[in-house]
């Protein structure tokens, strides 16, 4: 009698045990492995940003295992292509009957012993950048350019924690270049004020609330 | 039209110009009234599972989540009050010969936006049909047209948000940003976003970081770190509402019903993030600022005293677009994306640099991390 007792409590609480540890988060024991599961039967989302990028005209590269969009640029310089007045050598341009056009340039870029103007830009070809090693580069790649000493932000950029996305979240993915956000002559940025005075935390009104 | 209603309709002798497709009252345009009689059995028996399994509290809506729950005298006295202001109204309009067409038409929209139930049990011909009003009502009201939308989750979307704290630089264009898009009050010093000026080297500390800085940025020795609502996956906030009116979506979004929102600020309290934020006055945008894009549960115009918060900007972010502060930001501090994306650039930050979160250990899985260069 005793005995019978016995077992029926212990199943009565083995079924409640079963039925009454059941968590409410779901099958996912924590955000990692929701992210993990769920994104396994990912089928791609019927949004895209690309109705956001109308306005800007795109080049898609590819580096590595990235393959995204970026600003073209030759159509954004003011005075491409370059050869239409550099027929004469640089220094010829230089003297003072000739006329100026971007002779305010200097460059504050590394050091004098690290870079010059030639490092990026080739006399015989103003038209194109060339490499460290003299191989030509377009002016809508300049990229690789600066890829040559910032590999670090190189690869952050590939990847996307470096810079800046444009249109939408949803793909295509276009990012910003370098030099939409970097000046090559001169790539830090100076200070400058906020553009709003920073939130005033509201204190809460206490009255009535004496303990 | 009116059978599949939840909550009790005022005919106004109001002609409404709907267009009256739906003419048995079931939703169903083809095959007749009839073709559905298996349907709803089928229906009627999940509900009397669904009661029997875990009770009849699930399936209330419109009036009866107004009217069917115990409540003390006073809670009573207070809706009975609001509801017969509103019903008087709606009747000395409808009887009055001198009253317009327009007026009467506000006192039904005023009727119906009284007696609707909550949005997170609305079907979508009830959201659709709250927006609707909430348009015309604006409409009537200020004779200008807004655009609101219910869009609800997009399916394998979960949003996740990535800040790098090396790169912000305390420039507050996010804020001014968020302050436009969402159409927040421009007296009061509310704002969702909140950048904190910390000194280098000596970790977070919140009660230390200058919150108030005006200066110019980037000052020497200090760097800068914004916090928002985090749209945790397991939220405290919404489990301490006592009227359901905060709710995770299922991209991952925690929002708010404004409607149903009775301001009691207990998710304020529970917040361990600061994420939340209070209407203590009623919030007033010039007219032409007003943002006109707007999501019933995003940015369109609040009351006084009800809560509010980011919501990753849910009538942007659900069109496929970004959040208004990361398209403000200049420096690409910010990274917002879907986290059930492999290629995402939010996964690529998550996987490949040392990124945090804040109060990890509380277990709130907030869907927002840290990261420096």
């Amino acid at each position: 009698m005793n005995r019978k007792n016995y077992i029926y409590i212990l199943g009565c609480t083995c079924l409640l045990v079963l039925f009454s540890c059941k968590h409410g988060e779901g099958e996912y024991h924590s955000l990692n492995d929701k992210i993990e599961g769920e994104s396994k039967k990912y089928h791609g989302t019927s949004l895209s940003s690309e109705t956001y990028l109308d306005d800007i005209k795109t080049i898609e590269i590819t580096e590595g295992e990235h393959t995204f969009l970026i600003p073209e640029r030759k159509s954004q310089i003011k005075s491409f292509a370059c050869i239409e007045c550099h027929t004469k050598p640089v220094e010829e341009l230089k003297s003072k009957d000739a006329k100026k056009a971007h002779w305010d340039i200097s460059l504050s870029h590394a050091d004098s012993n690290t870079m010059n103007c030639a490092t990026c830009h080739n006399g015989n070809d103003m038209n194109n950048l060339n490499t460290l090693t003299g191989n030509m580069v377009d002016f809508n790649s300049s990229y690789i350019l600066c890829s040559q000493c910032h590999s670090t932000q190189f690869e952050d950029w590939k990847g996307g924690a470096h810079g800046k996305r444009i249109g939408g979240w949803a793909p295509p993915r276009a990012s910003f270049t370098c030099v939409n956000c970097h000046n090559p002559h001169s790539p830090s940025f100076e200070t400058r004020w906020p553009s709003r005075l920073n939130t005033e935390q509201i204190e809460e009104p206490h009255e009535g609330l004496e303990h | 039209m009116s059978d599949n209603k939840k909550w009790y309709s005022l005919d106004l002798n109001f002609k409404k110009k709907k267009e009256s497709s739906e003419s048995c009252g079931c939703g169903k345009t083809s095959g007749g009234c009839n073709s559905h009689n298996k349907e709803m059995s089928d229906d009627a028996f999940l509900e009397a599972a669904v009661n029997a399994s875990i009770g009849g509290e699930v399936k209330k809506d419109g009036f009866e989540q107004v009217f069917d729950v115990k409540m003390d005298r006073r809670t009573a006295f207070k809706k009975l009050t609001a509801s017969l202001l509103i019903g008087a109204g709606a009747v000395s309009t409808s009887c009055s010969v001198s009253t317009g067409e327009d007026a009467k038409e506000k006192a039904q929209i005023d009727w119906e936006e009284q007696f609707k139930g909550n949005y997170k049990l609305m079907t979508d011909e009830e959201k659709s049909g709250t927006v609707e009003r909430l348009m015309r009502s604006y409409e009537l009201r200020t004779g200008k047209n807004i655009s609101m939308t219910a869009e609800n989750a997009k399916e394998d979307v979960l949003f996740g948000y990535a800040f790098n704290i090396s790169k912000c630089q305390g420039y507050m264009d996010c804020v001014n940003a968020c302050i436009e898009e969402n159409n927040q009050d421009r007296n009061s010093e509310m704002q969702y976003i909140r950048i904190h000026e910390m000194k280098d080297g000596e970790g977070f500390k919140f009660n230390e970081a200058d919150d108030n800085y005006y200066h110019e940025v980037p000052a020497e020795g200090h760097f800068y770190m914004g916090t928002q609502c985090f749209h945790c996956d397991n939220p405290p906030c919404v489990e301490v509402c006592p009227v359901q009116a905060t709710w995770r979506e299922d991209d991952g979004l925690v929002v708010i019903d404004y409607d149903w929102c009775v301001g009691c600020r207990y998710c304020m309290a529970a917040c361990p993030y600061d994420g939340r934020r209070f209407n203590w006055s009623k919030p007033e945008v010039p007219e032409k600022e007003i943002n006109k894009n707007q999501h019933y549960l995003g940015n369109r115009m609040r009351k006084k005293g009800v809560m509010e918060k980011c919501t990753f900007c849910v009538q942007r972010s659900r069109k496929g677009q970004n959040p208004a502060c990361v398209e403000a930001c200049p420096t690409g501090a910010r990274i917002f994306g879907n986290l059930l994306d492999p290629n995402s650039t939010i996964r690529w930050v998550l996987e490949n640099k040392k990124v945090f979160r804040l109060k990890e250990d509380l277990g709130t899985e907030p869907k927002f991390w840290y990261f420096m260069d």
